[in-house]
């Protein structure tokens, strides 16, 4: 048990830490391997909230694929220097995101402090809900269920607006190649 | 152990992801607001969006335990948002290469011709 406690804090750490390269990093190239390691966390976060499926899909779509468009849009647009040069941010928009940043952080942390209490109070969690290990399986059978049940249109509906979400990007590029 | 403890207390609680969640979310409003780059800005969202995901599972998992067992809806919907940001990513990289087609850069505070 205390090895997982231990795993948990450092998929936390390395989480919190990547994802604060990402965003300060000068290059943008090494944001985007920062933003490939809190991924990575992501999924294992989700490992630790017994979501497998979704964190095999975390892998395949954000590390397998969004993360490889991203770097492939770095280096075809070269534009890797822009951000490292001298002055590539100015102060004032470090100062206003930092102030945003900061008020968005603070706010969630409130609202997590009174979320304490209610739920203290309440107590409405069965316990045996928590406390049992839900299989793997289970899990899985569950949400096939929910997509080709409960949810059958708006997984229709989202596959169909991938499609087009596609179609658009080929069409978009291809306008500006044919120029 | 009591029940509220377990969500309350100890490392595997409900508040550790809701406040790793949080710091995904600033880290992305960050980014989106300091960043000059497309592609960075674009990171951002990502962030932002991976911090929904998590807040979804977390909810889900220490949510409500219906008769059929784990309440999964809250996976379901970060499914949908997994595939909602990959549509997303596709149709603003390729935005983004067109931008960089025609105007030879990516940093948005050089594009700027619509601006009055």
């Amino acid at each position: 048990m205390a090895v997982a406690t231990l795993i948990f804090w450092l998929v936390i750490l390395v989480t919190a830490t990547s994802a604060i390269v990402v965003v300060t990093a000068r290059n943008i190239l090494h944001a985007a391997f920062s933003l490939c390691l809190a991924f990575l966390g992501v999924a294992a976060i989700y490992v630790f909230l017994h979501a497998d499926f979704v964190a095999a899909v975390q892998l395949i779509v954000y590390v397998g694929g969004i993360l490889v468009l991203i770097l492939f849009a770095i280096m075809f647009s070269a534009n890797v220097v822009e951000d490292t040069a001298e002055g590539g941010r100015s102060k004032l928009a470090l100062a206003a995101g930092a102030a945003a940043a900061v008020a968005v952080f603070a706010a969630i942390v409130l609202l997590t402090q009174r979320l304490k209490d209610p739920l203290a109070a309440a107590n409405v969690h069965g316990a045996d809900h928590y406390q049992a290990a839900v299989s793997v399986a289970a899990g899985q059978t569950g949400i096939g269920h929910l997509l080709m049940g409960q949810y059958l249109l708006p997984f229709e509906v989202v596959s169909v607006l991938l499609l087009a979400a596609l179609v658009g990007a080929v069409v978009i590029i291809r306008k500006e190649l044919k120029n | 152990m009591d029940q509220a403890n377990a969500i309350l207390a100890g490392p595997d609680a409900l508040v550790n992801y809701l406040l790793l969640a949080g710091l995904l979310f600033a880290c992305g409003v960050f980014a989106m607001i300091s960043r000059r780059n497309a592609v960075g800005i674009l990171m951002g969202v990502e962030l932002m969006l991976n911090a929904a995901g998590i807040n979804f599972v977390a909810f889900a998992r220490f949510g409500h335990a219906t008769a059929g067992g784990q309440q999964l809806d809250g996976q379901v919907m970060t499914l949908f948002i997994i595939v909602l940001a990959a549509a997303e990513a596709a149709v603003a990289l390729a935005l983004v290469l067109a931008v960089f087609q025609t105007h030879k850069t990516i940093s948005l505070d050089d594009v700027d011709e619509m601006r009055m």
